[in-house]
């Protein structure tokens, strides 16, 4: 009788400690009513979206980021603060200056509204990927390509799932 | 002393702080002065060239010394910290993509690199439209109104697209009364009533924009457009078959009215509003006059003149076979047979009646009439049409006068047989003025002939 206690009283408290972050969220995010995500955000992304001409075996490409990250109940707002981390990399990938700047709106703009916690801040930011041992500049430009290719693929992967999830956000926002 | 030097010195130091305070420095300079004369104002236009925004400022003193100011906004910039504006003459302007356009930009004015005073904006909070142009009016004949149409650049951005347009219209020769009209789409309808005819009128268009997120400030009106609104005349134009219509309507109801009131008492209310038949007079119409002074009517007052004879008895059968069977001059009794045929078939006497002669009368006779007298006693009630003629009952003098009525054997009769053949013979002596004489055949009173005929002349 006496041991049963000591497991209600020792056990159960610091496994509330222990879950309680990884059920919170991490970050606070702000435009939940969706005035700028309708007004500027999604303007941007479907820029964005029909700049990228890519065929349907981009959908086949699925990247480690999406498997350790996703749009999850109480997670929307750490997804799109990943995800908007994420984008801050493309900039530099030599495309049009639109499309430089409605990538960096995008993210920019996301993390703007997002007021997430140091320990996810403090994170190191995904990169994008590892650079492949090339043997001659033919075979490095060819590299070169297919890793753009393959992140204009990631990238455009990456923008539908922001969308879809703040589509999530403005729709769990309405319903309460 | 110490006292008194520190005494001193605090109410020196005193003077200088609230002397700062009031503005009066030692250059002489108003220092909160010139922080008012930085006042300046903003305003953004989204999309003005493609991608590309503006935001443009100004100082509100149009007299302030800008030679070495500048402006300069941080925040809320894309891959950038802060961007310096250009000046032309008095404007302050920026052409960049640069802008996040979500939260708070701080405006600063610099002087020297040295801020001399800032200003917290939102650019999405300050926008100004494009002005709307080609403003157009078209009139429609069919639906007598005025069709405004305008176009705007804001058609085709993607930020701020949705727009409130504000028309405003007036007469051109009353100055400052302007008519507005609020609206979201680029077409508007004027009635052609609301306006004077035949004026001539001004229109112009500016807009603001409409969205939960893009606020601002009215943009610049548009080029005014001038039109004409149509005359009267033209205005007033019926169509012609419907005037035409309209007037033959208007003469054929006027055209029935008047034939109303003209026939109302002869055709129309006895029609509408039958009077009921005096059964007098309708029998006096259905009677049909054999002479045209034959007097017809139930009023005795119109008898006065005439001589009625009371028939006092009827002879018997008997009596008038013996008065017959006299000696008699054949050809009076062919000429009274004639006469009797004459005024058994006078104007009232149906042709189809046979003649009876007391030879063929069997029978007693109803009326009792006595000799030198005559009246109508005890008869049945003959038709109207053999009433007595009082002014013509005399022409023909004295007749032997036959029974009129008829046996069962005669046919083609139209009169009633009141009663049995049997009468006796009623005769007149002409002799008489205007009375008739009865004369009984024979002995017998009873019986007497009285003919229809004897009424007409005796009268």
């Amino acid at each position: 009788m006496f041991h049963v206690s000591f497991r209600y009283i020792f056990g159960i408290p610091p496994l509330i400690l222990v879950l309680l972050p990884v059920a919170s969220s991490d970050c606070d995010i702000g435009g939940k009513d969706g005035r700028v995500y309708q007004n500027v955000l999604m303007i941007s992304i479907d820029d964005l979206d029909s700049m990228i001409d890519f065929d349907s075996n981009c959908l086949n490409n699925e990247s480690n980021f999406f498997k350790k990250h996703s749009c999850g109940d109480n997670k929307e707002a750490s997804f799109l603060y990943r995800a908007a981390r994420k984008l801050k990399q493309f900039p530099k990938m030599n495309n049009s200056e639109d499309f430089n700047f409605h990538l960096s709106r995008v993210s920019q703009g996301t993390l703007q509204l997002l007021n997430c916690s140091s320990k996810v801040k403090g994170r190191k930011p995904p990169s994008l990927g590892e650079a492949q041992p090339t043997k001659n500049l033919e075979e490095n430009k060819s590299v070169k390509e297919q890793k753009k290719l393959n992140d204009l693929c990631f990238l455009k992967i990456l923008l539908q799932k922001i969308k879809t999830c703040w589509n999530k956000i403005l729709r769990g926002a309405k319903e309460h | 002393m110490t006292i008194l030097g520190t005494a001193l010195g605090l109410v020196f130091y005193l003077l200088q702080v609230v002397s700062g305070e009031s503005g009066y420095a030692e250059n002489g300079d108003f220092d909160d002065a010139e922080l008012d004369d930085y006042s300046f104002s903003c305003y953004s236009q989204l999309e003005v060239n493609g991608s590309q925004h503006l935001l443009t400022c100004a100082f509100d003193d149009p007299d302030i010394n800008s030679t070495n100011l500048e402006f300069e906004i941080c925040g809320a910039l894309l891959d950038v910290n802060c961007l310096s504006f250009n000046k032309l003459q008095e404007m302050y302007f920026i052409k960049t993509k640069k802008f996040l356009l979500i939260g708070d930009s701080e405006i600063c004015v610099k002087l020297e690199r040295k801020s001399m005073t800032c200003r917290k904006m939102n650019i999405v909070k300050i926008v100004k439209p494009e002005a709307p142009f080609d403003v157009r009016v078209i009139y429609r004949e069919a639906a007598n109104d005025f069709v405004v149409t305008f176009n705007t650049s804001h058609l085709r951005k993607k930020y701020v697209k949705e727009l409130m347009h504000e028309v405003a219209y007036r007469q051109e020769k009353k100055e400052n009364n302007w008519m507005h009209v609020n609206l979201s789409s680029t077409k508007l309808m004027l009635l052609q009533r609301n306006l004077q005819p035949d004026a001539m009128y001004e229109i112009k268009v500016r807009s603001i924009p409409d969205t939960n997120y893009f606020e601002g400030f009215w943009s610049e009106w548009s080029p005014s457009f001038h039109f004409r609104t149509p005359e009267t005349s033209i205005r007033g134009q019926m169509d012609p078959v419907a005037l035409t219509i309209s007037i033959l309507s208007f003469f054929s109801v006027a055209l029935v009215v008047i034939l109303a009131c003209v026939l109302w008492k002869k055709r129309i209310k006895p029609m509408v509003w039958p009077s009921l038949p005096d059964h007098k007079k309708t029998l006096e119409q259905l009677c049909k006059k054999p002479k045209k002074n034959l007097n017809v009517s139930f009023n005795p007052e119109s008898f006065l003149d005439c001589q009625i004879h009371k028939v006092d008895g009827i002879q018997a059968r008997d009596e008038a076979e013996g008065f017959l069977q006299d000696p008699l001059p054949s050809q009076p009794e062919e000429s009274e047979k004639r006469r009797l045929r004459e005024g058994m078939q006078g104007p009232n006497w149906p042709s189809e009646h046979p003649v009876f002669t007391p030879k063929t009368f069997i029978g007693e006779s109803p009326f009792r009439c006595l000799a030198g007298n005559i009246s109508v006693c005890d008869a049945p009630v003959l038709p109207s049409s053999r009433s007595p003629d009082c002014r013509e009952g005399g022409k023909n003098g004295p007749l032997v006068h036959q029974d009129l009525l008829l046996g069962p054997g005669t046919t083609n009769s139209t009169l009633p047989s009141p009663f049995p053949f049997q009468s006796g013979i009623l005769t007149l002596n002409p002799a008489a003025q205007g009375q008739p004489t009865l004369t009984s055949l024979g002995s017998s009173q009873e019986e007497a002939y009285v003919t229809m005929s004897s009424f007409y002349q005796n009268q």
